[in-house]
């Protein structure tokens, strides 16, 4: 995705152009009842997929129980038209809030597990709906029909129906273009790369999941209405609770492609017609013929089309998207410093500097009285894994606008520590304050939302997604204005340079640029406190010089910073305060250089004789 | 009283058919961290070949049939294994990929059968399927002791194997460590292969042994998968050990409840404790906990 607006105007227009040429279609057709059947059948299974699609593609939950919502909704509506002659239009309404009431029901224990965790898990609820109603004696109910009309939702023609299920797909593709788009489209697109770094820039994973689920719910369950009404004389348990229904949607979502706008929509109108087609041939001699040519499409697609007909489309067009738009994309920072880019961000870095350390001042939202306060306190924080302390009674204040080094040898604990700090693990003991806020058992997320930015030891970056994507989901924390994210994405992405590669795949980037981007998505997040987990491993001696100055830079600009690090010598040059750590516990704080004379961390580093020996000398 | 204990002995005895279907499905999990959806569908194909048709053609008895079904439904698993498993674990999606692939499995094997050979249900008919031991009031079925004979005899011998043979624990090796066992020299292509055979050649005998006591027809396996994947989730993920109490739970709580709700809604019963055990302990009764990252 470029500058967000311009692809999406096209999409607009064509949701509306494939919506209107569907009705004049279906209208110039005539009431032919078969030929019409087959165009509602084609605009509902695209309805309801792309409805499954959000959460499920797009989401990267798979949702196997999605019948459930579609039964909820078609038979609320059914059996309230039954008993109280409620008008459909209104009991549309009441099964899609009761399909959200029940997704919510079912989110809250299953959307904490993992991806195919919760797939099977969900399954388990149709399961239940369906024995339940046919007890209770709903395993049959006949639509009664009573006349013609409005509002009775009954039509003879089936033209009307068709009608009112573009309706229902031009919404539910619109809502999901706006979706890609916003912040939670960003988020849904993270969570499903890598939970992990999602929660950490800001996500409420279990948030986004959640309306992700709730609005695939109400979708599922009206397409579920129009189906009952237009297409079953008879509702039954199977028709609208049965694994037919998830095995249709499935596999139209995944031969068209897995969380992209148009895929289910273009499967549909391929698979649809092809599997009637062969019940109407075939059927009588051959009754599974039409799910064992879904069985096929699921199994052929995964092998040899993963991305779906849609997705590959996408992939490909992306190929030769950058290239063009790289070229239009100037790079300010870089303009007039020739050689070395890294000292082209430092200098980017240092003028932010200036112009915020004067912001400071002048904006009563960052003007912090109490500079000589620590701005993190750790408390006497201890942290168990089973018998093994990883930390231990550790008590460090880290001061306003500092940048600490904290260094310690492997197993000393130094990124349990961060994990403590970030909310990824809860101490056993002690507490940490931020800002004078309690922090000991909050989440990443909220801890982010405060003003936590991290990188990880192991770059955890977005690999589908682009740079500045990549860097959007971070400035997404602090932003709901898709964008505002962008201007903030693209003006981080200048400063640490990477505007010449910011319309590039974050999986093709090399280990330096990995760095930068997940440093550049830290700093959208717009940082108080910034927790680097070893930035320097995994590069050589001369990249480590300049990622120091990049660190030096950036706490120049007066964000307090913690570094975890092996390279001892690069950390001495930058840091302000250093605390060496081991067996969990601090063995020495202070300046630099008296942390690296300390005996105690000689002897951590190198062993009890090379103590002895430096002692002597 | 006695209806209480006659549900118990019953729902022991279809929970240990229980168990050594979810014994093949924890063992692939465990192993290579996918869930097999087609599961219950390879069972119920051995329930129609080689057991009903070995019996029909040739009278062939199912128990002599689930002692054919072991290499046969191996090799079968193998090439599954290899053929289309294999090609898709190394993505980033492989999760969801292998459950969405064996769900296409599954659709694929249920209607083939129902092409082939009809939708109508099919029973068993030996001997030993109608007759029973009385103790009192508490009646047993032949068929059902020897299915659950036949269970613990094979659960017990894929327990020596995993824990005694060498092959075994370079498999259980795998399932905790598969990089470390890469650079020892374990095959991992060939251990997945293997433990997916080994899972599917365990559940198809399970099927056969089930056959002899219950009717199924082409889609029987989509009402318990749901059931084995609760069963597994109960006993903790990739546990032997515990897909047998998982089962025998199971199996009770479904039998006992009648006692209290009416008999279609046995399942809602399961399910039930299936929700409860995801809020309250996830990992299941045998399984760790999950470190976070």
């Amino acid at each position: 995705m470029s500058a967000p607006g311009k692809r999406s105007r096209v999409d607009y227009i064509a949701i509306l152009a494939v919506c209107f040429l569907t009705l004049v279609l279906s209208w110039l057709v005539g009431p032919d009842r078969y030929v019409q059947r087959l165009i509602l059948l084609v605009v509902l299974w695209a309805s309801m997929s792309s409805g499954f699609n959000l959460i499920s593609g797009y989401g990267g939950q798979v949702v196997f129980g999605y019948m459930v919502f579609v039964g909820t909704g078609s038979y609320t509506t059914v059996l309230l038209f039954k008993a109280f002659k409620l008008s459909p239009w209104i009991g549309m309404w009441v099964g899609a809030v009761l399909a959200i009431l029940i997704a919510f029901i079912i989110g809250l224990p299953t959307l904490r597990l993992r991806g195919h965790y919760f797939a099977v898990a969900t399954i388990a609820f149709p399961l239940m709906a369906f024995p339940v109603l046919n007890h209770l004696g709903f395993e049959e109910v006949t639509i009664p029909f009573t006349g013609e009309g409005l509002s009775s939702f009954q039509f003879r023609d089936l033209r009307y129906y068709v009608l009112i299920a573009v309706v229902l797909l031009g919404i539910v593709l619109v809502l999901i273009k706006k979706i890609e788009g916003a912040r939670l489209g960003f988020a849904l697109n993270a969570l499903k790369q890598n939970e992990t770094a999602a929660e950490g820039m800001g996500i409420d994973t279990f948030r986004a999941k959640m309306i992700a689920f709730m609005v695939s719910a109400a979708i599922g369950a009206i397409g579920g209405v129009i189906y009952a009404f237009s297409l079953l004389y008879v509702l039954t348990t199977h028709a609208v609770f049965g694994l037919f229904i998830i095995v249709r949607i499935l596999s139209i979502t995944i031969v068209g492609g897995f969380g992209t706008l148009w895929g289910p929509v273009i499967a549909a109108a391929i698979l649809v017609p092809v599997g009637e087609f062969l019940t109407a041939q075939f059927g009588a001699r051959a009754p599974g013929i039409q799910d064992v040519v879904y069985g096929i499409a699921l199994v052929l697609c995964m092998l040899y089309l993963p991305d779906g007909i849609w997705g590959r489309m996408l992939k490909a067009l992306h190929k030769h998207g950058p290239a063009d738009e790289n070229q239009s994309i100037p790079a300010p920072a870089l303009a007039g410093t020739p050689g070395d880019p890294a000292s082209a961000v430092v200098a980017a870095l240092r003028a932010e500097a200036t112009a915020s350390l004067s912001l400071r001042h002048a904006s009563p939202e960052v003007v912090n009285n109490k500079e000589n306060d620590p701005l993190l306190r750790i408390k006497n924080v201890s942290k168990y894994f089973g018998g093994v302390k990883a930390i231990d009674g550790l008590s460090v204040n880290v001061p306003f606008g500092k940048l600490v080094g904290i260094i310690g040898p492997n197993g000393a604990g130094k990124t349990t520590l961060f994990n403590v700090i970030n909310g990824y693990m809860e101490p056993e003991k002690g507490k940490l304050l931020f800002d004078d806020v309690d922090t000991t058992s909050m989440k990443p997320n909220r801890l982010c939302k405060l003003g936590v930015g991290r990188t990880f030891q192991v770059p955890q970056i977005f690999r589908h997604m682009s740079v500045v994507e990549n860097i959007m989901v971070g400035a997404f924390a602090k932003t709901r204005d898709a964008d505002e994210a962008f201007a903030i994405a693209e003006n981080v992405a200048r400063q640490m340079g990477l505007s010449k590669r910011s319309t590039h795949l974050a999986a093709g980037l090399t280990m330096w640029e990995i760095k930068m981007v997940e440093i550049s998505r830290a700093l959208a997040t717009k940082p108080q406190l910034l927790l680097l987990d070893e930035p320097m491993s995994g590069l050589n001696l001369e990249e480590t010089d300049r990622i120091g100055a990049i660190i030096r830079a950036i706490a120049d600009r007066g964000i307090t910073i913690i570094v975890i690090e092996h390279v001892v010598q690069s950390l001495v040059k930058i840091a302000d305060v250093m605390v060496a750590l081991d067996h969990g516990q601090k063995v020495a704080e202070g300046t630099p250089q008296e942390v690296i004379e300390h005996p105690e961390v000689i002897e951590a580093y190198l062993g009890a004789k090379w103590r002895k020996r430096y002692a002597g000398r | 009283m006695e209806n209480a204990i006659q549900l118990l002995v019953q729902g022991l005895l279809v929970g240990m058919s229980y168990a050594v279907l979810a014994a093949g499905l924890t063992l692939i999990f465990g192993v290579m961290k996918i869930i097999n959806f087609a599961h219950a569908s390879f069972a119920v194909l051995a329930m129609y070949f080689p057991t009903f048709w070995f019996l029909q053609w040739w009278g062939i008895d199912p128990f002599l049939s689930a002692a054919i079904s072991l290499p046969l439904f191996f090799v079968f698993g193998f090439l599954i294994e290899r053929l289309l498993i294999s090609k898709i674990l190394g993505r980033d999606t492989s999760e969801t990929s292998t459950l969405i692939i064996t769900m296409g499995l599954s659709l694929l094997i249920e209607n083939l059968i129902l092409i082939g050979w009809t939708g109508a249900p099919r029973i068993i008919n030996q001997s030993y399927t109608l007759e029973t031991w009385e103790f009192g009031e508490v009646l047993i079925n032949h068929a059902q002791v020897y299915s659950m004979i036949g269970s613990v005899v094979l659960i017990a011998a894929l327990y020596l194997f995993l824990n005694k043979t060498m092959f075994g624990k370079g498999i259980k090796a795998a399932s905790d460590d598969p990089e470390g066992c890469a650079y020892m020299g374990v095959n991992l292509r060939l251990v997945y292969g293997v433990a997916f055979g080994l899972g599917i050649a365990v559940t198809a005998a399970g099927g056969c042994f089930m056959a002899t006591y219950r009717p199924f027809d082409p889609f029987y396996g989509n009402g318990i998968v749901v059931i084995l994947f609760v069963i597994v989730v109960l006993g903790g993920l990739g546990s032997i050990t515990g897909a047998v109490v998982g089962g025998l739970i199971i199996g009770v709580i479904q039998q006992m409840s009648t006692l209290v709700i009416a008999v279609s809604l046995q399942n809602v019963a399961v399910f039930a404790i299936f929700l409860l055990c995801l809020f309250f302990r996830p990992q299941g009764i045998f399984g760790k906990k999950e470190r976070a990252i």
